[in-house]
């Protein structure tokens, strides 16, 4: 094997992962084993994370660098991350509640990967800040597809049985099975909450807990709302293996301010969270929208600088439009102060560039590639008999037949 | 490449398939496909599982044949492994005994075909724990590792079952129940043939379309300057072509034929028709 193994990092259930070093470059990079079962075969969570995450790269998603297939396991190599968000709260947090400035950077972080996520298609189903990677330089990446599935012109209904608990959209609950990208908005509002106040914000025992808990503070949605989520989620099933569940009666929450959960948010904040926990799945914000809200864009800084000596704030460097700038004319000292963190940002982000070659280079490529085709599938989508015009007749060149990181041979 | 594509066949694999390259006729290779895409979609009934995972069997069945030799693997074995992977992907996976257990039906069946006696079939269930069940699994656990390996994970299909709605509804089809029933039959009847690894949906679709129209005799707008399906970025050549390889699914096959088939369901049967048919060629 080209890559040294490291110590053990954790197991989950069907996978151990251990810190891994390449011999060729001595990149650190985590090995991920798995143990190929002759009772199941392939386990399906290993085709998902291979089969979507080779395809999907950018700076917020955990790279899947290679897979050695051999007789009894699997190996994936992934890039390293020093953590995932749950032990960075713990570690840096205030009671694990996070400083507004790093929570800013890790929502944005977190939007920017899920709506590339997709854009390319895929459902990610298992947000959660255990799958979500922190490494040194404060870069957020979403790991875990074992649960993630692609989506396109929906001839099929998915599997109820996704996320975790806690971050598992109230339409989920109710039984949906055509759910869509809508369920990862959910959990992103719900991560979001976490990360300002420490704490995670719905915690129910089981199904209808997690429910109940839900509609306490976002209140119960009115009857027909509630109809309709039943109706979508129990059709008359072909396989007469669900029979539909009788309409169930819910408590009449009132709604409850998010100002009063979390009093420690800025209002913009406030209105993002709302705005991604809605109850009714189509009336959730997309995650490409959520990062064009104003509480990413406007460079009024509603936060409190940290105190110096406080835990610096991750530089990642997300972008401000900056036509705001020449707005805040009155605050012209933040916008000095403002300024020179850009600048510094942009020198930092060139060092960095420096340092990766051309790594930045070809994310910038797959996401214009990826922007390129969602803007030709939704054109497709509209004149409904252009449908997918494009990449259709882009030849499918040598990846079958070469397989040139997959092929087991080679190792 | 994006997750939404999927791939196709390039025209090198086309051209000379590994099957070919390892001195399989055209046509044999195509009639063997279709037999194995027959098991899979008879397992898949036995099963009761859904159309959509028997369909993404199929193809991906179809995939793996540009990319290795039948005389490497059998085509019963990787049918059972595609049928076996492609639930997974859709999330209805099988338990593998009944896979198993219906493959050995299928199996049996076949082999009493052959051996032409004189009793009417009867299924010999295996014993729980016999070597038969182990084989067959091993042969299965292979099967899929291998359908993985060698498609480099690529895993994706997509049925074309949406875009014929589409389609239709575009040409004002749709209130003909007989034209979308027998459209939607010659797409699942495609499934047998490798188009779904050579060409794009909109193509198959269009074919589709255009055989059952033809049966129909309902005209379309066809002139050169404005064809229907051209609207669906499909070329004429591509879509007769597409037309063929269902229509040839049709023809009569004579029983010789059909027993050869049979005996090939396996690799060693496939390398013994290998080892007669070249001697046969070498003393002439």
């Amino acid at each position: 094997m080209n890559y040294v193994q490291l110590e053990k990092l954790g197991e989950g259930t069907y996978a151990t992962v251990y810190k891994g070093r390449s011999r060729t470059t001595n990149e650190i990079v985590a090995l991920k084993e798995i143990h190929l079962d002759a009772e199941e075969g392939t386990p399906s969570t290993a085709i998902r994370e291979i089969s979507l995450m080779k395809e999907l790269k950018h700076v917020n998603i955990v790279r899947l660098y290679d897979v050695i297939h051999t007789e009894t396991k699997l190996v994936l190599i992934f890039e390293y991350c020093e953590r995932d968000l749950k032990k960075y709260m713990d570690a840096h947090g205030d009671r694990g509640a996070l400083d507004p400035v790093t929570v800013r950077s890790f929502m944005y972080q977190l939007l920017k990967g899920t709506a590339f996520c997709h854009e390319n298609r895929v459902l990610h189903r298992d947000l959660k800040p255990q799958n979500l990677l922190i490494n040194r330089k404060g870069e957020l990446k979403l790991g875990d597809f074992g649960l993630a599935r692609a989506f396109g012109v929906p001839v099929n209904t998915f599997s109820n049985e996704v996320v975790t608990l806690w971050y598992r959209a109230p339409d989920v609950l109710l039984g949906s099975r055509t759910y869509s990208t809508s369920i990862d908005v959910w959990s992103c509002g719900c991560i979001f909450a976490e990360m300002i106040s420490g704490v995670p914000l719905f915690r129910g025992r089981d199904n209808q807990d997690q429910l109940l808990h839900i509609m306490r503070i976002i209140g119960t949605p009115d009857d027909r709302l509630l109809r309709r989520i039943a109706t979508e989620a129990a059709p008359p099933s072909a396989d007469g293996q669900q029979a539909p569940p009788a309409p169930k009666q819910y408590p009449r929450y009132p709604k409850i301010p998010f100002q009063q959960v979390l009093p420690k948010a800025s209002p913009q904040a406030l209105d993002l969270l709302e705005r991604l926990l809605q109850f009714d799945p189509s009336k959730r914000i997309s995650a490409a929208d959520a990062l064009n809200h104003p509480y990413f864009t406007s460079t009024a800084m509603a936060f409190p600088v940290p105190p110096p000596g406080a835990m610096a704030p991750p530089n990642y460097n997300f972008p401000h439009p900056h036509a705001h700038h020449q707005q805040q004319l009155s605050q012209q000292q933040q916008q000095q102060a403002h300024a020179q963190a850009q600048a510094h940002a942009a020198y930092l982000a060139q060092q960095q560039g420096m340092q990766q070659g051309v790594y930045p280079n070809q994310a910038t490529q797959a996401q214009a590639h990826a922007q390129a085709q969602a803007q030709a599938q939704a054109q497709a989508a509209q004149a409904q008999a252009q449908a997918q015009a494009m990449g259709h007749f882009i030849p499918y060149q040598g990846s079958v037949p070469n397989v040139p990181q997959y092929a087991a041979g080679g190792r | 490449m994006s997750v939404s594509l999927y791939p196709l066949a390039t025209l090198a694999q086309i051209e000379k398939t590994p099957s070919r390259e390892d001195g399989i006729p055209q046509n044999l290779e195509e009639d063997l496909r279709a037999y194995g895409c027959k098991l899979i979609s008879q397992a898949g009934i036995l099963l009761k599982q859904k159309q959509v995972a028997v369909a993404t069997a199929q193809i991906l069945f179809q995939r793996f044949w540009y990319v290795t030799s039948m005389k490497q693997f059998g085509i019963g074995d990787v049918g059972m492994g595609a049928l076996y992977l492609a639930s997974k992907l859709e999330e209805c996976p099988l338990r593998m005994r009944d896979l198993i257990n219906v493959y050995d039906l299928l199996l049996q069946r076949a082999a009493h075909t052959l051996s032409s006696s004189q009793h009417d079939f009867k299924y010999a269930p295996m014993s729980y724990f016999g070597n038969t069940f182990y084989d067959l699994k091993d042969a299965l656990v292979v099967a899929e590792m291998q359908i993985l390996k060698r498609l480099g994970f690529h895993v994706n299909v997509v049925l074309p079952y949406g875009t014929l709605v589409n389609y239709l509804r575009v040409l004002g089809l749709t209130n003909r129940s007989e034209v979308c029933t027998r459209a939607w039959g010659y797409l699942n009847d495609a499934l047998q043939s490798p188009v779904y690894a050579l060409y794009p949906v909109p193509t198959i679709v269009s074919a589709a379309i255009l055989l059952t129209t033809r049966h129909y005799g309902i005209a379309l707008p066809s002139d050169p300057e404005n064809c229907w399906w051209e609207l669906f970025d499909a070329e004429w050549e591509d879509v007769w072509s597409v037309c063929g390889y269902i229509m040839r699914l049709y023809r009569q096959k004579d029983p010789m034929e059909q027993m050869q088939l049979l005996t090939m369901i396996n690799k060693k049967g496939v390398r013994q028709w290998l080892e007669e048919n070249h001697s046969n060629s070498d003393v002439r």
